[in-house]
């Protein structure tokens, strides 16, 4: 096979594999495009390669050298080796065939589809598009070189690192650096303040300084030589005033401290704040809520402590280490460096320590973030719990969960029962090594008492910022894990970006079209496929059909939830990924099955979308909505706060406020998914009487499991496994007594078994 | 008969409509192209059948469902085996070789290393097809619980691995396991 005159979509053709081709009659000059499969049809870890000629296709192991078959005998080889060839004249159809942890490219002959090649979840785009080009080729269409060679959507371009998800921004090359370094970056908006921050720590360390020097003066010239007595007041003094200047400026530093600690917490919570609003939905299908919320209020609080812990807890501990260390050599070097000894225990003993705790946070983080979403699940569903009378079940799942919330911190707290007696041990030895090297120097004349006393004060400032600079890493391993959550959200990449330059849309007409549309949340599994429709302004549309068939799915693409991965979703004859994305969302209303209403007032809750709303445009919107005359009776009428989720009001009444708050904004295309299935006869009957009167001017899509709703529909679909299998008005769909029909008469019957 | 089966259908699953596959009724072989297929008295001969686990964890041997693809492309199901070893040792076979096909679960018996890497753990691990290497993202939902003690890795192109037992690691490999996939 000559692979430069070929498409190949990944890999280069082995020279066996070229040889067994030869050896099936397939020249180089035949291949149109090869791909390779990383296993074998029984599974085994091997690569295979698929090669397509514009007549056949035919699949080899890369470690077999297989004959020619005789003529006539059966080409199909299990266990490696060859596949086929398969005359694509014989296949009527492709497909890849999802199995669990793996796929099969399968050919379908003679109503029986044959796996051709096998191949591990890795390569499954590759052979997505593969199929889609045999496709092609078997209805006699061009290739697509393009699709064939582009760049893996998984895989960086740059650096070749399996990707988040798609198109997401590779974490290797986008230049991120630890979490540390990007939370000093956060302080650069503060930097003439912290400047000034580091001015008062230098003045503070340099006071701190002073006192043991004086204590020598002190003691060698006014109490042992009694030769300048007259200091004595001076020396106090200027102790006094050392020790005053040091508080001034520990106030300051506090409040600096405090003052930019919360200001950065507050900015980071508005910019996390800022990008879980922006995410799309599908970032919270795959994020649990809780976790979310954990990293927002918990998390973050370790930034606020940053400014502290590295201006004093770190910066100003160095600076007080490297001065008493220049101090102390400059006194007596020899006596110094006793002094040093047990240094080399610190700097060996607190990395083995880091090594050892930080994963030890990573439990501690992760039973928190557990315990919240658990509490928020059992509180949110307590009637459901109380219902089933699993209160006890509940009581020992978050017993299970403290128990595990328990151990990690025990794991935490044991590492540092450990580690801070050792090192206090290692302390301990300074004074001791003073008393020994520096009495034993005194004792022979060779050190005088004051600059022993001068040690004894220096030594008591220099462990102790040590000792520090060691807790200070036990703040920064929980603060490293806290970051590193923080920041990977802040990196969280939506799929759904904003076009770069976007059409604005300020008016509307409400035209949607759907044009040869396949999407699946999961890709590689289609929810629809190839579904095409249109709907003129103003109309009435409705989508019936099974559940899970694709119904809501239609309405979170017209709602640009998610993107189609083909075709196109056009409103007003413009696709959805290219409309600004605040009017595509303020000329669709979308009221959804479960009435989603905040802890607030009706009309709050109303006017959400549109928050500058008069309270006449809520009365009229309410009215629209049947809901005016309900809210009119209650005491506190559109000022009543609302429970959570809207309690304090039937699930009729939540729908229709939620309808409400749809209405206010006049949006030109209305979206109703099973809005009215959750309700009682009774408030359908009054939500449909408003939606009567509230479809006119405006395009509606109304997704109903109660096939009543939909007899005024200018246009139905009905939807069957990802596709439109029928469509038409109700009359027309019902003379085709098909699958609406069928519909149709089932709900007919079970209304008359509800009424008998 | 596997563990909480019954030998005789419940009412309720005969009013639900599961079909249970029995040795005296159900003829398991291989056809043309290798695929497998299936005859069922009084019913039909179903070509081109594959074989799926209910219960692959708890039941991995029984509770087999067998099915295949309609003319409409949907897939449909034949029935369930509930004790395969009833079956022929042949048919046990060819379904045996099915699920094989079916499920793409590497089991890994040695951690050689676990790195943590832009937010990935870049795992060096030995599995029953030798030594190999993934990434996987680092979240909860990569790392599911497989079993009462197990592990189930999804790596970044949802390739599984499987630790069927996280405490019959060695203490090394484990240490290293849970330094990272703690939960």
């Amino acid at each position: 096979m000559n692979s430069s005159d070929a498409y190949v979509v990944f890999g280069k053709i082995p020279n066996s594999v070229r040889g067994a081709a030869t050896a099936h009659g397939l020249t180089d000059r035949e291949c149109l495009f090869s791909a390779k499969a990383d296993l074998t049809l029984d599974g085994s870890v091997r690569e295979t390669w698929l090669i397509v000629t514009a007549t056949s296709a035919i699949a080899i192991g890369s470690e077999f050298q297989v004959p020619a078959p005789e003529p006539g005998a059966e080409a199909v080889v299990r266990g490696g080796g060859v596949t086929g060839p398969f005359p694509l004249k014989d296949v009527d159809r492709f497909r890849v065939f999802h199995t669990v942890g793996s796929a099969f490219l399968q050919f379908r002959i003679g109503g029986l589809y044959v796996d051709v090649v096998c191949f591990s979840n890795s390569l499954v785009d590759v052979f997505d598009r593969v199929r889609a080009q045999l496709e092609r080729l078997h209805q006699g269409r061009e290739l697509q070189p393009e699709a064939l060679t582009k760049p893996r959507e998984l895989i960086c371009p740059t650096c070749g690192l399996p990707l988040p998800g798609r198109k997401a921004q590779c974490p290797k090359c986008q230049g991120g650096h630890g979490a540390f370094f990007r939370a000093l970056r956060l302080m650069i908006p503060y930097r003439a303040f912290l400047a000034l921050l580091l001015v008062a720590m230098l003045m503070r360390v340099a006071l701190s300084l002073l006192p043991p020097y004086l204590t020598k003066i002190l003691v060698n010239n006014v109490i042992i030589a009694k030769t300048h007595v007259e200091w004595l007041k001076w020396i106090v003094l200027a102790l006094v005033g050392a020790a005053a200047g040091q508080m001034v400026l520990n106030v300051f530093i506090g409040l600096a401290n405090a003052k930019v600690g919360n200001r950065i917490t507050r900015d980071l919570r508005d910019m996390l704040q800022d990008k879980l609003v922006g995410l799309g939905v599908d970032y919270y299908d795959q994020n649990p809520t809780g976790a979310l919320v954990s990293r927002v209020l918990w998390d973050v609080d370790y930034f606020g402590s940053f400014v502290d812990q590295v201006a004093q807890g770190f910066l100003m501990n160095v600076m007080t280490v490297i001065g008493i260390g220049v101090v102390l050599f400059t006194e007596n070097w020899q006596l110094a460096l006793w002094v040093m000894l047990p240094i080399p225990l610190v700097l060996i003993g607190t990395p083995i320590f880091w090594k050892y705790v930080y994963p030890r946070y990573f439990p501690v983080w992760d039973s928190q973030s557990k315990a919240s979403q658990l509490l928020s699940g059992i509180l949110s569903g307590i009637r459901l719990v109380k219902s089933f009378g699993q209160e006890n079940r509940e009581r020992k799942r978050f017993q299970g969960s403290s128990a595990y919330m328990q151990q990690a911190r025990v794991g935490l707290a044991y590492s540092f029962a450990v580690f801070n007696p050792v090192m206090g041990f290692i302390f301990g030895l300074g004074g001791l090594i003073i008393w020994l090297v520096g009495g034993m120097m005194v004792v022979k004349a060779e050190l005088d008492m004051g600059t022993l006393m001068l040690f004894f004060g220096y030594v008591a400032m220099f462990y102790g910022p040590i000792s520090s600079l060691t807790s200070f890493s036990n703040w920064l391993t929980g603060f490293v894990a806290a970051g590193h959550r923080v920041f990977e959200l802040l990196d969280s990449t939506t799929t759904l970006q904003e076009d770069p330059h976007p059409v604005r849309m300020p008016e509307l007409g409400g035209a949607i079209e759907f044009r040869n549309v396949t999407f699946g949340y999961d890709p590689h599994h289609p929810v629809l496929k190839n579904v095409s429709f249109k709907v003129n302004p103003g109309q009435f549309l409705g989508v019936v059909g099974k559940s899970g068939c694709g119904k809501t799915t239609i309405v979170n693409l017209i709602c640009r939830f998610y993107d189609v991965q083909e075709g196109e979703v056009l409103i007003d004859d413009v696709d959805v990924r290219k409309i600004a994305r605040e009017d595509l969302h303020n000329h669709v209303g979308l009221v959804l099955q479960e009435p989603f209403l905040f802890r607030a007032a009706v009309r709050d809750n109303i006017a959400y979308g549109q928050p500058d709303a008069v309270p006449r445009q809520v009365i009229e919107a309410a009215k629209a909505a049947n809901a005016h005359d309900f809210i009119a009776r209650m005491p506190g009428a559109y000022d009543r706060k609302l429970g959570e989720r809207g309690a304090g009001l039937s699930g009729g009444e939540r729908q229709r406020v939620t309808l409400a708050r749809a209405l206010i904004r006049e949006p030109k295309i209305l979206i109703l998914d099973e809005a009215t299935s959750s309700v009682d006869t009774e408030s359908e009957q009054e939500i449909q009487t408003a939606l009567a009167l509230l479809r006119k001017g405006r395009t509606s899509v109304v997704v109903a499991h109660r096939l009543s709703t939909l007899k005024n529909a200018d246009y139905i679909l009905v939807v069957d496994d990802g596709a439109i299998v029928e469509s038409g008005s109700h009359e027309e769909l019902m003379q085709l007594k098909k699958l609406y029909y069928k519909l149709v008469r089932i709900q007919t019957e079970l209304t008359r078994l509800e009424l008998d | 008969m596997a563990e909480g089966t019954t030998e005789e259908a419940s009412p309720r699953a005969t009013l639900i409509g599961v079909r249970w596959l029995k040795p005296d009724t159900t003829g398991i072989f291989e056809g043309s192209y290798s695929l497998l297929h299936c005859s069922v008295k009084n019913d039909a001969l179903y070509r081109g059948v594959f074989a799926v686990r209910m219960f692959p964890v708890t039941y991995p041997d029984g509770f087999i469902s067998l099915g295949y693809t309609d003319t409409d492309e949907k897939l449909r199901e034949i029935g369930v085996i509930e004790n395969l070893w009833e079956f022929p040792p042949e048919q046990q076979a060819l379904v045996r070789a099915s699920l094989d096909r079916h499920y793409h679960e590497p089991a890994i018996r040695r951690v050689y290393g676990v790195k943590l890497r832009y937010g990935q753990l870049f795992f060096d691990v030995e599995t029953e097809r030798g030594r190999e290497s993934f990434i996987l993202p680092w979240r909860g939902d990569r790392a599911e619980d497989f079993g009462e003690r197990g592990k189930l890795l999804l790596d970044v192109f949802d390739n599984r691995y499987v630790i069927p037992d996280v405490q019959q690691l060695s203490p090394a490999d484990r240490s290293r396991f849970t330094k990272y996939v703690y939960w």
